[in-house]
C-alpha cells in the first residue's frame, strides 16, 4: 500500500478588518463581489478543486469569520495551515503597517516546523478604487517589505473587479503543494462523527 | 466596544462558546469576550509553557519534554459519549467540520485492588473475570431488558413503571450481586456515588443505555470518543460557529464588570473605560462571583508520563473508574489518560489525570489511590477548584449563569446545564434532533 497522498491542503487568509479578505476568496471560488460590507458574517471556509502536473487536490481556504478584528483568532484557526496570504488594502497605511504583526502572530501561532521558509503570499487588495488615485502605499514600499521578510510573493488585485485574483490563489496553491509535500504527515485514525448513521447494538452489552 | 447587543456572554468555556454559537446561529447580535488571551476559560487545554506557569509560577517547563506547543493539557478531562448529549449538538451545529475525533482505547474498572477492562463485546463479557457464570446470566438477562425498554412502548417495560420503581427495586428483580450492581451503576451508568439506588430507575436506564449505544457506535474499544489537540478544540469550534453567524469576540480583555441599573438589571459590561450595552448577560462562575454559591470542589492531579496506564493493555488513550465502594470514599475517583496519539503530548509522552469530588483539604493524600495505580511519573501537579450554582434571579436580573464543571469523566451534564440555559435565555426548547445545516439547506430551496 503506497503511502497516502496528500490531498487537502490548508491555506488561511489574515489581515485587518475591512482589507477584502472575504471578497478574495469569493471572487476566487465563486467568481461572486459584494459591494455592502458587513464585517464578515457567513463566511467560514471555502474549498476549490485545483489541478497540478496531472494531480486533483482540494484547497481549503480559511477566512477567519471576522474573529480577527479584536485580535481574537485562537491556536486551532492556524494549526496545520500549508500557506499563509497576508491582505491589505492599498489605500490604508494602516492595514499595510500590519502586515508584520500578522505575520509574526502567525508564526507565534502556528509554529511551523521551518519559520525562515514558510510560504507567505501578500495581497495587496483593492486596486481599483477611485481609479487609483486614494492608493498611499506604493507598489515598490510593498515589494521592498515583501524581499525583506524572504522574497513572500506579491500580486496587486482588485477583488471586485476579479483583477490578478487567480493569478494570486494560482501562486498561493502551488506554494501550499509545496509545503504541504515537504510536511511529513501524521495521519491518525479518526473517526467521522458527523455520519449519523448507526448500527443497531446487538446482543449483551456486558 | 461602546455598541448595543442582545447578549453579552462573559468567559470562553465550552458552555459558553455552545451558547453564544446557537444564540448567533439564532440570529441574536452577540458579544463574547474573556479575560484570557485564550479560548476555553476553566475548560481549555494549556500548551506546556502555559501549564508550567500556572501551576509552578515559572514558564520554564523541563527540556526533555519537548516543545511547548506539542502540548494540550486539558484542564477539565473528560472524554465524549460517542452517542452523548455532546455529540448530538455538533451534530446539530455542523461543528464536526472544525474537529477530528478519535476512539478512547479502553475502558476500565477497579475491583479489589486490580484493574479490569470494562467488557466491549459479548466475547469480551463471557471472559471477563468481573462476574461469575451463573452472575454473567443473570446480569444478560437485566441487559436484554435494558436494550429493550422504550419509553414508548408500554409492552417493553414489562410491567414496571420505572418512573415508580427504584434502580435498587429494578436491580433485586434480577437477582444482581453487589459487586454487579457496583460494576454497572458506576462503570456502565457513570454514576458518581450510590444515590441513584434509592432514585426512580429510568434515569439509571438511560445512562446504561447510552452507554451501550456509545459503544455500538463507532465500534471502539469503548464508548468514548476525543478529540484530536485535545478538549480545548471545542470552545474554539462553537466561537467559530458563532463567529460565523456574526458574534463578536473580543479576548484578552481585563475586568469585565456587569453594569446593573437603579432596579438590579443587568444593562451592560465594562472593560478598559468601554461599556457595551446588551440586554443579557450570559457567563460562567468567575465573572459573576457574588450570585453564585458554592457547591463543592474538585481535586485534581495531572501527570506527564512517558508510558501508558499500567494493565489497561498499553491503551494510548484511557478511562479507569475506582467506584467510591472500592476506596471507602463517598465519590468515585477517575483516571483519564491520553497521549501523544491524540496530538496532546509530544511523541512518546501521556498526559494521565486523577479526579475526584474533593472530600479532604489535601489532593496528595486523597488522590494517593489513582495516583499509585499510574506507575512512574515525570512531572505531576496537584490542584483543587471550587465549584458553584447560581443563585440568582435571571428574571429580575438578566443574568444567566453556568454552573462549574464536575469530576465525571464525561459531558452529559455539560450540556444538560447548556441545554436549561438555552431555555431560560430565549424562551424555547432547544432540539438537539435537528441538523441545523439540513434545515438551512431546506430552508434555502
Amino acid at each position: 500500500m503506497p503511502s497516502r497522498r496528500r490531498t487537502l491542503l490548508k491555506v488561511i487568509i489574515l489581515g485587518d478588518s475591512g482589507v477584502g479578505k472575504t471578497s478574495l476568496m469569493n471572487q476566487y471560488v465563486n467568481k461572486k463581489f459584494s459591494n455592502q460590507y458587513k464585517a464578515t458574517i457567513g463566511a467560514d471556509f471555502l474549498t476549490k478543486e485545483v489541478q497540478f502536473e496531472d494531480r486533483l487536490f482540494t484547497l481549503q481556504i480559511w477566512d477567519t469569520a471576522g474573529q480577527e478584528r479584536f485580535q481574537s483568532l485562537g491556536v486551532a484557526f492556524y494549526r496545520g495551515a500549508d500557506c499563509c496570504v497576508l491582505v491589505y488594502d492599498v489605500n490604508s497605511m494602516k492595514s499595510f503597517d500590519n502586515l508584520n504583526n500578522w505575520r509574526e502572530e502567525f508564526l507565534i501561532q502556528a509554529s511551523p516546523s521551518d519559520p525562515e521558509n514558510f510560504p507567505f503570499v501578500v495581497i495587496g487588495n483593492k486596486i481599483d478604487i477611485d481609479g487609483g488615485n486614494s492608493r498611499v502605499v506604493s507598489e515598490k514600499k510593498a515589494r521592498a517589505w515583501c524581499a525583506s521578510k524572504g522574497n513572500i510573493p506579491y500580486f496587486e488585485t482588485s477583488a471586485k473587479e476579479g483583477l490578478n485574483v487567480e493569478e494570486a490563489f494560482q501562486c498561493i496553491a502551488k506554494n501550499a503543494l509545496k509545503s504541504g509535500e515537504e510536511e511529513e504527515l501524521y495521519l491518525p485514525d479518526t473517526i467521522d462523527v458527523g455520519n449519523s448513521s448507526q448500527p443497531r447494538a446487538t446482543g449483551c452489552e456486558c | 466596544m461602546d455598541e448595543e447587543y442582545d447578549v453579552i456572554v462573559l468567559g470562553t468555556g465550552l458552555k459558553e462558546c455552545i451558547l453564544s454559537g446557537l444564540l448567533s446561529v439564532d440570529g441574536l447580535k452577540v458579544l463574547h469576550m474573556d479575560r484570557n488571551d485564550y479560548y476555553g476559560g476553566a475548560s481549555t487545554s494549556l500548551n506546556l509553557t502555559q501549564l508550567w506557569k500556572r501551576f509552578r509560577g515559572d514558564d520554564t517547563p523541563a527540556e526533555n519534554l519537548g516543545s511547548s506547543r506539542e502540548y494540550n493539557v486539558d484542564m477539565i478531562p473528560k472524554f465524549m459519549m460517542a452517542n452523548g448529549a455532546l455529540v448530538r449538538v455538533l451534530i446539530h451545529t455542523n461543528v464536526t467540520k472544525y474537529l477530528n475525533f478519535k476512539a478512547v482505547d479502553g475502558s476500565f474498572v477497579y475491583n479489589k485492588g486490580k484493574i479490569y477492562k470494562v467488557p466491549a463485546t459479548d466475547v469480551e463479557a463471557l471472559k471477563s473475570p468481573l462476574m461469575g457464570l451463573f452472575e454473567k446470566r443473570r446480569a444478560r438477562k437485566f441487559f436484554i431488558y435494558v436494550q429493550d425498554y422504550e419509553t414508548n412502548d408500554p409492552k417493553s417495560h414489562e410491567g414496571l413503571d420505572l418512573n415508580q420503581v427504584t434502580a435498587r427495586q429494578l436491580i433485586s428483580k434480577y437477582g444482581l450481586e453487589d459487586d454487579t450492581v457496583d460494576f454497572i451503576g458506576h462503570a456502565l451508568a457513570l454514576h458518581r456515588d450510590d444515590n441513584y439506588l434509592d432514585e426512580p430507575a429510568k434515569d439509571f436506564v438511560d445512562r446504561v443505555k447510552i452507554y451501550a449505544e456509545s459503544l455500538a457506535r463507532f465500534q471502539g474499544g469503548s464508548p468514548y470518543i476525543y478529540p484530536l489537540y485535545g478538549l480545548g478544540e471545542l470552545p474554539q469550534a462553537f466561537a467559530r460557529l458563532s463567529a460565523v453567524y456574526g458574534g463578536t469576540y473580543m479576548l484578552n480583555k481585563p475586568e469585565c464588570k456587569v453594569e446593573f441599573d437603579e432596579n438590579g438589571k443587568a444593562i451592560g459590561v465594562t472593560s478598559e473605560g468601554e461599556t457595551a450595552k446588551c440586554k443579557k448577560i450570559v457567563c460562567d462562575p468567575s465573572y459573576l462571583s457574588d450570585k453564585v454559591q458554592k457547591v463543592g470542589k474538585v481535586a485534581r492531579a495531572i501527570c506527564i508520563m512517558s508510558h501508558p496506564i499500567p494493565d489497561t493493555k498499553d491503551s494510548h488513550s484511557a478511562q479507569v473508574i475506582l467506584p467510591q465502594k472500592q476506596l471507602g470514599r463517598k465519590s468515585d475517583m477517575y483516571l483519564f489518560c491520553c497521549s501523544y496519539a491524540h496530538n496532546v503530548a509530544a511523541k512518546g509522552k501521556y498526559i494521565a489525570f486523577v479526579t475526584t469530588e474533593a472530600e479532604t483539604d489535601n489532593p496528595e493524600v486523597e488522590l494517593k489511590p489513582g495516583i499509585d495505580l499510574l506507575g512512574p511519573v515525570d512531572e505531576i501537579f496537584y490542584d483543587t477548584y471550587d465549584r458553584f450554582e447560581p443563585c440568582n434571579d435571571h428574571e429580575a436580573d438578566g443574568c444567566f449563569i453556568s454552573t462549574s464543571y464536575d469530576a465525571t469523566t464525561h459531558f452529559e451534564t455539560t450540556v444538560k446545564d447548556v441545554v436549561e440555559l438555552y431555555s431560560k435565555i430565549t424562551g424555547k426548547v432547544l432540539d438537539l434532533s435537528v441538523d441545523l445545516s439540513a434545515a438551512s439547506a431546506a430552508t434555502e430551496e
